[in-house]
């Protein structure tokens, strides 16, 4: 069944504050959903990235008033040359996250609502966004949400998927986020980590040291979280053709972790697709890990896991 | 009959006849120059905010004109359903935010059970979206000070719009009704719904579930269908009845503009069979090809975005104003 609001979640949408915010690429617009003064405070605002802000079948919009209900700051919007904010359209690559524009929606939040501590999530070219959030802002927030997003190149991708294919053709390909999905061939994946492997060897791209496969950008994202010291949530599908680009993470980045590190960072991998929602179960399973993986980070939670109370994040 | 759709605006594109076809029928829109219409910023102020209707919020956007045209129409955006609305919702900004630099206040808005305003879904009705319509026009018009509309109708949101300002609405301030590849006939967009649907999988290397025909006998027992990742409601279909576009609009004063978009370089059937109509009603009528394919249901990187498109509704804006 789709999502009917409850009496409180339209509450919160009554109480939704409209939000527009100057960045050098354009105003933003996006959407802060206040917290229930009712419901025990949680100490963070979840930033919830997409676009446009609803995500498919409004998974954000049910997200964000949910949240509130539990005590939660929200904040969706548009980045810069989508939806409703200024700013060029274009392709959005996720190994060229929009930075910029996430880390200015945290200083708004910080500057205009009050909050100090932060929880962002988002999945592909908007997980990849929520993971350069701890370029800027590592040192408050404590957790990320980062669902079914590649982790290499796409041109490394295309390469390794397509290699006779000629070049026009293939960045033709790659503006259709759908195209992605038929890149999930996992022994060209094996040849291709190979190759790109040995090319990266010893080598500094970018001034950034990566000698794996991975996009620099990864790299360098992924260090800044781990530095950060937050929790993360890695969720893929066992048929996301992004999984296979994080089974490459998995076997080189995440090993060198020390255990401690590797502690705050769980993976889930589900079976089939979770990268395309595009069907309401996947959604509603997408939706309810979140909100639960959130709950976790709310005092109430906290104090019934010591307690053996009521289960964390529950309304 | 055929004149009359053919006839050139001064200015204008070459609408060209849309049946039967000329062997030197070009694309009615030609391609876009380099430099894309679309504006990156805003020229006047847009303000976002919600209007309550019927105790439910739903979100809209003002967006300022420039001033300099104080008798152009107010231009009032009416999207489309479900998921269209967020395919085809960057260009409805990026053609809102033009119009408005050339003095044409224009009001965007959710519907309920759509983008950031409240409802759900599940209960979007042909009557709900016409009720948020007309409040939208309203305060568009208490926004603005402007008197006259322009209804721009997005797919389905054509037929609500010539529901809610057209014929039979009790309306008188509509100045012209100007559509974005309409829905004339609600029952034929489902049916292309679930083609889409059964498509997809084929794409998928899946065999198709079922007929189009087996799904809507599904739909009509068990209430809801889930088509790529939302839900339609039998409710919904059932509220669309019979509905249909002509009815809303002939014998009306308002001007129909109407823009095909899609591969086709002729005008659709459904799309001459209104064109027709409406002119032989006596109707100031016009329509345009852009030959593009937004794929309807599927979103895109990036989101889809049509300079021809910008650019005949634009030119439609001057001429109406």
């Amino acid at each position: 069944m789709p999502w009917r609001e409850t009496p409180a979640e339209l509450a919160r949408a009554r109480a939704e504050v409209p939000v527009t915010l100057a960045t050098a690429e354009g105003t933003l617009f996006g959407l802060y959903t206040p917290p229930d003064p009712a419901a025990p405070r949680a100490e963070h605002a979840v930033v919830l990235l997409t676009r446009p802000r609803s995500h498919r079948n409004r998974m954000w919009v049910e997200g964000a008033r949910q949240l509130a209900t539990r005590g939660f700051g929200a904040f969706r919007f548009d980045y810069h040359g989508t939806g409703d904010s200024e700013g060029v359209t274009a392709f959005l690559d996720p190994n060229r996250p929009y930075r910029g524009d996430i880390a200015a929606v945290l200083r708004m939040l910080r500057e205009r609502f009050g909050h100090q501590r932060f929880m962002v999530l988002g999945a592909c070219f908007d997980a990849r966004t929520a993971l350069s959030a701890f370029m800027d802002e590592g040192g408050s927030i404590d957790g990320l949400l980062f669902l079914a997003a590649p982790v290499m190149e796409l041109e490394t991708l295309v390469k390794a998927h397509a290699d006779r294919k000629d070049w026009k053709h293939l960045l033709r390909a790659l503006g259709n986020r759908e195209n992605w999905r038929t890149l999930g061939d996992p022994a060209r994946w094996s040849h291709m980590a190979m190759v790109v492997r040995r090319v990266a060897q010893g080598g500094a791209r970018g001034g950034v040291r990566n000698d794996t496969p991975l996009a620099d950008s990864f790299m360098e994202h992924f260090r800044a979280l781990v530095a950060s010291g937050a929790r993360a949530l890695f969720v893929y599908g066992d048929a996301d053709a992004e999984y296979a680009s994080f089974q490459v993470a998995l076997q080189t980045v995440f090993p060198r972790l020390t255990p401690e590190q590797r502690a705050r960072f769980d993976v889930e991998v589900w079976p089939g697709d979770v990268h395309g929602t595009l069907n309401v179960p996947v959604q509603r399973r997408v939706l309810e890990r979140a909100l639960e993986w959130i709950g976790q980070f709310h005092p109430q939670a906290a104090a019934d896991a010591a307690s053996g109370g009521p289960a964390a994040g529950g309304r | 009959m055929l004149e009359s759709l053919t006839s050139l605006e001064p200015g204008s594109y070459p609408f060209r006849p849309v049946r039967p076809p000329l062997p030197t029928e070009q694309p009615l829109v030609s391609p876009a120059p380099a430099a894309s219409l679309a504006p990156a910023r805003a020229a006047a102020p847009e303000t976002p905010f919600f209007l309550t209707v019927a105790g439910i919020p739903i979100y809209a956007v003002f967006h300022a004109a420039v001033p300099g045209r104080a008798s152009a129409p107010v231009v009032v955006h009416v999207h489309g359903l479900g998921v269209e609305q967020i395919t085809l919702y960057r260009q409805e900004v990026l053609a809102a935010r033009a119009a408005a630099a050339r003095g044409f206040p224009v009001l965007r808005f959710h519907a309920r059970g759509h983008g950031d305003s409240g409802g759900s879904s599940a209960d979007v009705t042909l009557d709900s979206l016409v009720t948020d319509a007309r409040a939208a026009a309203d305060e568009a018009r208490r926004l603005s000070g402007r008197s006259r509309i322009v209804w721009l109708g997005v797919r389905m949101g054509a037929l609500v719009a010539g529901v809610a300002g057209g014929m039979g609405s009790g309306r008188d301030d509509a100045d012209a009704f100007l559509f974005w590849e309409p829905v004339e006939k609600p029952a034929d967009f489902f049916r292309q719904q679930l083609r889409t649907l059964l498509f997809s999988q084929v794409a998928g290397g899946q065999r198709p579930e079922a007929t189009v025909d087996q799904l809507l006998a599904r739909l009509e027992s068990e209430g809801s269908l889930d088509i790529l990742g939302y839900t339609l409601q039998r409710s919904l279909v059932q509220s669309l009845g019979t509905a249909s576009l002509a009815p809303t609009l002939t014998g009306g004063r308002a001007r129909v503009r109407l823009a095909q978009v899609q591969a086709r370089a002729k005008l659709a059937p459904a799309h001459a069979q209104l064109v027709e109509a409406l002119t032989a009603a006596g109707t100031d009528v016009q329509s345009a090809l852009v030959q593009e394919e937004p794929g309807y249901q599927l979103m895109s990187n990036p989101a889809w975005q049509s300079d021809a498109l910008l650019r005949v509704t634009l030119e439609w804006l001057d001429a109406l104003a």
